[in-house]
């Protein structure tokens, strides 16, 4: 790798901790170029702020939920197109660049392009609390305030599926990057996971006995964590469906960051944890902001050592070492991109887009070899089970009939009956295993046919 | 011949039997040939045909020959043969043979011979019997042609009182006797199933000869179809044999190489070339002269090298490196080129002298004779001392490089003495530290620091780093004093001027100077400088600043909180925002929380909480404006979000009392209806099985029955129903998960995805499973393999003709898979039979799956 992450290191374990260091004295050491990347926008009038970076690190959207709406370049600290839509913005997303984002509004997502003209209103989707972006399907999700999931495909408008979750109001929806999978959390602490092309969840995990305030997964797709109001965060496997840790913190909004750092935020605090090995988190990171501030969303910035932070009076960005991914693979996102390469990726995203229905909980299953309907016996199963079944016929116990009908010739033979009664179906299954032919179908050549019949027969051939 | 003449002549007289004669013909054979050729040529060849065609222009059909009679290659076994003539006999009709055979008589005798050989072969009778015969047919014949057919017994008259004559009879006459019976043709059906099997068994073989072609290009993975390009000669042989002498020399060298002479000494294996090499003795010997010459020299050489090598003499070796030197000198200025080269090579050796500082008094003999002081050696000593040191400031000096990097100052000052330019850098930043004393001087008056205990507390900074600086001038003056001190008098006018602006003699040295203005002392008190002062002064200037600037911020630290975060925001402006309206909007929120206190704690009150904020805060009149105008817009909505948040957020703060005992028996709750939901889901995919009841009315007649309640086969079905959904709810994922429920059921949308059984070439489903994890996208493979990964089963190029497959011997025991399978040819292989068009599809269709 061209590049190593680092990450805070203190120099005695014992005395010095990493969450200790406050932001101005990392800002004291930091490089010219990291020093002005953390910032703090002081936004108060319009409200609690959500923001969206693309996927590339290189853009972020704001929404204020009275309407603000903003998008930025973060490279250069640009302000590319702000607006106000006046009326309630629930959630922002981007689709797969910065050409298009959705809004949720008041009444419906509506979807805007980058000089914040109004491209499309999607009424279908109904009030819409929270949308996600599967960027390889090109698919925009969202749950409404009636607990609709809903799935439409952006580059041809197709809505793909509609789901009524039946689990009442919520906000908490996150995708997993790994395979698509939206999670969505409930009031009743179920966590369910729901894909395209099924109308029940794939799964639904109780997480928490309070309800779920927030959900995220990692990138490697098998971590999830969960916050919710029983004052508990989860860590999940999401291969054993198995609890990995616990902490006895409440949380508004989780992320895990691209190394694996997981932020959650409470109240105005801002804490960062750091996987220690063996998926035990330690705390490494500290950030509070003003006291009255209500941190509404944090979420690390791609490719970046930052984690941006939408508050109830602004957004800021602060720095986290070792958050984001040094080396970025051109050919998946690239923070640098001109625009030629922008319009080339978008094209080639686009011929690459996934069909909806290969959204699966384990993507590797694709191209695998179908598992038989119904397991197959090998032929040694099948005698073994014959045998017992023969025992058991033999032993059957047979009542005492009058009239010579008990007689021993006569009983010799309803045994003898009986154990072929009992035979016949294995004799059949491992005919079928064999693969050989049924004798009955063949005439063959030990019978002898009628002479006019004979033509018909088979001959062996000369 | 008397048949002859009236064939040529009469044509037309021989109407009815519609059969012509034509002249003098040729062999038989070779008109086959012709006629096989095509019926112009044939025509041609012939001039009495021409005219005939003339005169009538009739369609002439040609009986082809059969084969029987042309008797190729002895293919037709005898009774067909024999059948034939008997035939051609019994018809009687035509006596074109004979004819025939009288005709060809005068042209050639092969024909003859050839007759003879057939007759024999047929009858079994000796050659001459037939010579013979043909003498006398002609005399015989034309006797008999109105009687009827000939019989074999005429024939026999004819040689009557030969040898072998009654054996020919006795023959006969037994055959004679002998009734002959001739084999029924065998039925149709039978006869066309024996042709099927050999058609068959035919076909088998032709097809099965291809399959050693078919099946490689069948299996392989991709077929090429593309025109070799013919790249003409290219071997060295080739062109080397069409190599033409040009110019003179070549043309010598060819002459010399391709005389005769030399090429024969070549054929005759060589032995006559040593003879054209032929050497006088006297060359010989002169050639052993000079040798030896040339040995003696290079001996003595080496001897006088060895000699040169043992001189220890110091003056020797300088006096050499001098003349070396010289030389080289002499050389610079002769190329650029060893210039430049012996410039990198001082370059060299200055870096290394910087790095080891080998020449600096570092050596034990030096750090010995410094210990025991130098005013107590011996002038020689002290003089390699000093020659050493020299040779370091020569090594170290800062170089007029080939880079020609340095700054324009540098380089000027390089001629002038090194003295001067220190002296003028502790000029400059002395020079600096006063002005920065001057600046501190400036106090602000207005805001915060108008304060009296802000005043009191800026005089006592200032005091202190006015210290400070002065200090730091006096240690500059200092040093400058030391250089003059050693310098010459030249630079007496630059110390004068420094003198100007000391603050007056040194009295107390402070004790905490840098321990590098130390060392440079010392160095400067032994008389030698760093050449490179520069750095270090320049070092010295930036710390000396920084530590003014940090102490004051260190008095200020001790002084108050708020003057320090004000100083930390001069330098990164960016918390400074925060901290300014962090302080300000948690004022505003304690006005807010004073407000709350006053029982204005209506919802709205509460809610919007951040208005109220955002209007403290922000005193901008626009901005006020603006928001009457927003709140209009969306006030329901507004107090419906706030809500929410109030719902998340807030509520911790102060939670209902009703919200506090759901939250505190949510647990029990959720658990068990989670329960009772996975049951549900389990139910459905997995339904549980019926109870077993009979349908009312049966088997309820007697009060036997009515006792012995249900069937035992309904029981049993029930128990095994039931067990078989133990069973199926025990596989599931999710059986020993208590809290999850993993959906079982099977996606039909997924199922096209899949792959319904295992692919040709594996044999195992691991293996398979194994080999399609490898990613062959761009992403993941350079682009030779990505291409090779993802390339079509067919490769064609446009413009490609596909030939059809030509049929070549393949050798059984080669390499299976060569990489490249190319099945075109340019040209195509002599031997080849070309095979239909529609086969070569066929096969190529094959290929494709």
């Amino acid at each position: 790798m061209p590049t190593e992450g680092g990450f805070l290191e203190p120099e005695d374990e014992d005395l010095e901790k990493t969450y200790r260091v406050q932001q101005e004295s990392i800002l004291k050491e930091v490089d010219l170029l990291s020093s002005r990347k953390p910032f703090d926008m002081i936004l108060p009038v319009l409200g609690p702020y959500t923001i969206d970076y693309t996927s590339n690190g290189r853009y972020m959207l704001v929404g204020g939920r009275k309407g603000h709406l903003a998008m930025m370049d973060m490279l250069n600290l640009d302000l590319i197109k702000e607006f106000q839509v006046r009326e309630t913005v629930r959630d922002v997303a981007f689709l797969h660049n910065e050409q298009l984002y959705a809004v949720a509004q008041k009444k419906y997502p509506y979807i805007y392009n980058r000089h914040g003209t109004e491209i499309h209103c999607l009424k279908e989707h109904g009030k819409a609390l929270k949308l996600q972006f599967l960027t390889k399907q090109f698919l925009l999700t969202s749950i409404n305030s009636f607990g609709q999931l809903h799935y439409q495909d952006v580059s041809t408008g197709e809505m793909i599926a509609n789901y009524k979750t039946g689990l009442g109001r919520t906000d908490v929806m996150r995708v997993n990057p790994y395979n698509a999978v939206i999670g969505l959390g409930h009031e009743r602490g179920q966590v369910t996971m729901w894909k395209p092309t099924s109308v029940k969840p794939l799964v639904t995990m109780l997480c928490h006995n309070g309800s779920v305030t927030a959900v995220a997964f990692d990138r490697s797709g098998h971590l999830m964590a969960t916050a919710g109001l029983d004052k508990k965060i989860n860590i999940w496997d999401l291969r054993k469906y198995e609890v990995l840790n616990s902490y006895p913190t409440w949380a508004q909004s989780l992320d895990f960051s691209q190394k694996g750092l997981l932020a959650w935020s409470n109240g105005s605090e801002v804490e960062i944890y750091r996987d220690l090995g063996g998926h035990n988190y330690r705390l490494y990171m500290k950030h509070r902001m003003m006291k009255g501030y209500q941190v509404g969303k944090v979420l690390f910035r791609p490719y970046e050592d930052i984690l941006g932070i939408g508050h109830s009076t602004g957004l800021s960005s602060i720095l986290v070492p070792g958050s984001g991914e040094p080396n970025f693979d051109t050919f998946v996102d690239n923070p640098m991109e001109t625009t030629k390469q922008k319009r080339e990726k978008e094209v080639h995203a686009l011929l690459d887009k996934l069909p909806p229905d290969t959204i699966m909980l384990n993507p590797n299953l694709i191209a695998t070899v179908r598992a038989p309907k119904n397991k197959e016996k090998t032929k040694k199963e099948i005698e073994e089970e014959m045998e017992e079944a023969v025992e058991s016929a033999k032993n059957i116990e047979r009542k005492k009939k009058t009239k010579g009908r008990s007689k021993p010739s006569k009983r010799a033979k309803k045994k003898e009956e009986d154990v072929l009664r009992a035979k016949r179906p294995y004799l059949e299954q491992s005919k079928e295993v064999d693969g050989r032919p049924d004798k009955k179908q063949r005439i063959g050549e030990e019978v002898e046919l009628p002479k006019a019949l004979q033509r018909f027969a088979k001959k062996p051939q000369s | 011949m008397p048949k002859k003449p009236a064939m040529r002549r009469g044509k037309p007289d021989r109407g009815p039997d519609k059969k012509r004669r034509h002249g003098p013909r040729l062999p038989r054979a070779m008109r086959q040939a012709l006629d096989a050729m095509g019926n112009g040529t044939s025509r041609g060849s012939d001039d009495e045909e021409v005219s005939d065609a003339g005169a009538e222009d009739l369609y002439e059909y040609e009986e082809g020959v059969p084969e029987e009679e042309a008797r190729k290659n002895g293919r037709y076994d005898d009774v067909a043969k024999y059948e034939y003539e008997f035939d051609s006999d019994a018809s009687g009709a035509d006596d074109n043979v004979t004819s025939e055979e009288e005709e060809d008589e005068n042209d050639d005798g092969e024909d003859e011979e050839k007759q003879i050989r057939i007759l024999e072969e047929t009858t079994g009778m000796p050659k001459e019997a037939f010579s013979a015969k043909k003498k006398k047919q002609p005399l015989e014949l034309p006797s008999q042609p109105g009687d009827g057919p000939v019989t074999i017994h005429d024939l026999l008259d004819n040689i009557q009182g030969k040898p072998g004559y009654s054996k020919v009879r006795k023959r006969l006459q037994q055959q004679e006797k002998k009734t002959m019976v001739v084999a029924a043709p065998l039925p149709k059906v039978e006869r066309e199933k024996l042709e099927r099997a050999v058609t068959y068994k035919e076909a088998n073989k032709e097809l099965t000869k291809w399959e050693r072609i078919v099946k490689p290009n069948r299996e392989a993975s991709t077929l090429f179809f593309e025109n070799d390009v013919n790249l003409g000669v290219n071997t060295i042989a080739a062109i080397a044999n069409k190599f033409e002498p040009r110019n003179r020399f070549e043309k010598r060298m060819n002459e010399i190489t391709q005389s005769n002479e030399i090429m024969e000494a070549h054929r005759n294996d060589g032995a006559k070339i040593l003879e054209l090499n032929k050497i006088d003795v006297e060359d010989v010997r002169e050639r052993q002269n000079r040798l030896a010459k040339m040995r003696s020299l290079l001996f003595r050489h080496e001897m006088k090298a060895k000699r040169v090598k043992k001189i220890k003499s110091r003056t020797y070796h300088r006096m050499l490196k001098k003349d070396k030197l010289k030389a080289a000198s002499a050389d610079f200025e002769a190329d650029p080129e060893a210039a430049k080269d012996y410039a990198m090579k001082q370059e060299l050796k200055r870096a290394e002298e910087r790095m080891t500082l080998k020449h600096k008094n570092t050596s034990k003999w030096a750090k010995r004779i410094l210990k025991r002081g130098l005013s107590v050696q011996d002038e020689g000593t002290r003089a390699a001392i000093a020659a050493q040191l020299q040779q370091n400031a020569l090594l170290t000096r800062k170089m007029n490089s080939m880079k020609d990097d340095s700054s324009s100052e540098e380089s000027s000052d390089d001629d002038e003495d090194e003295n001067d330019s220190e002296a003028k850098i502790l000029n400059r930043g002395k020079e600096r530290i006063l002005k920065v004393l001057e600046e501190d001087k400036e106090i602000p008056n207005s805001g915060v620091f108008s304060l009296p205990f802000m005043e009191r507390a800026m005089k006592k900074q200032q005091e202190a780093a006015y210290e400070e600086a002065r200090q730091a001038v006096e240690e500059y003056d200092d040093s400058l004093r030391k250089l003059e001190d050693d310098s010459t008098e030249r630079n007496e006018d630059s110390i004068k001027v420094t003198g100007k602006r000391t603050f007056g003699p040194a009295k107390n040295l402070p004790k905490d100077v840098n321990k590098k203005q130390k060392l440079e002392e010392s160095e400067n008190s032994d008389g030698e400088y760093d050449s490179d002062p520069a750095q270090h002064f320049g070092n010295n200037e930036a710390t000396t600043k920084k530590d003014v600037q940090l102490g004051t911020a260190l008095l200020d630290d001790e002084q108050n909180g708020l003057h320090k975060s004000f100083d930390v925001i001069m330098k990164n402006p960016g918390p400074k925002t925060t901290f300014e309206v962090g302080m300000l909007a948690s004022d505003s929120w304690k006005t807010v929380k004073s407000s709350k206190g006053n029982g204005n704690s209506s919802v709205s009150g509460i809610t919007n909480k951040s208005k109220i904020q955002a209007s403290t805060v922000v005193p901008n009149p626009k901005q006020r404006d603006n928001n009457p105008d927003s709140d209009s817009d969306s006030d329901e909505e507004m107090v419906e979000g706030f809500l929410t948040i109030s719902d998340t957020k807030e509520n911790y703060e102060l939670p209902s009392q009703a919200e506090l005992i759901r939250q505190a028996f949510a647990g029990d709750d959720v658990e068990a209806e989670f329960e009772k939901d996975k049951m549900e889901v389990l139910n459905e995919e997995n339904p549980e099985p019926e109870k077993p009841a009979l349908v009312p009315g049966w088997g309820q007649w007697t009060d036997i029955q009515q006792k012995k309640g249900l069937p035992s086969w309904m029981i049993k079905e029930h128990d095994v129903a039931k067990r078989n959904r133990e069973e199926a709810l025990k596989r599931r994922k999710d059986s020993k998960l208590k809290h999850v429920i993993i959906s079982e059921h099977v996606d039909k949308k997924v199922e096209k995805y899949l792959a319904r059984n295992l692919p040709f070439p594996f044999t195992s489903k691991d293996v398979y499973e194994q080999s399609i994890r490898m990613p062959i996208g761009p992403d993941f493979n350079p682009a030779i393999s990505v291409s090779a990964l993802n390339r079509p089963a067919i490769v064609k190029k446009p413009g490609v003709v596909i030939k059809p497959i030509q049929y070549e011997e393949v050798n059984p025991h080669q390499k299976p898979d060569e990489p490249k399978r190319v099945i075109q040819r340019a040209i195509p292989h002599p031997n080849a039979k070309k095979v239909s068009a529609k086969q070569s599809k066929g096969a190529t269709s094959h290929k494709r799956k």
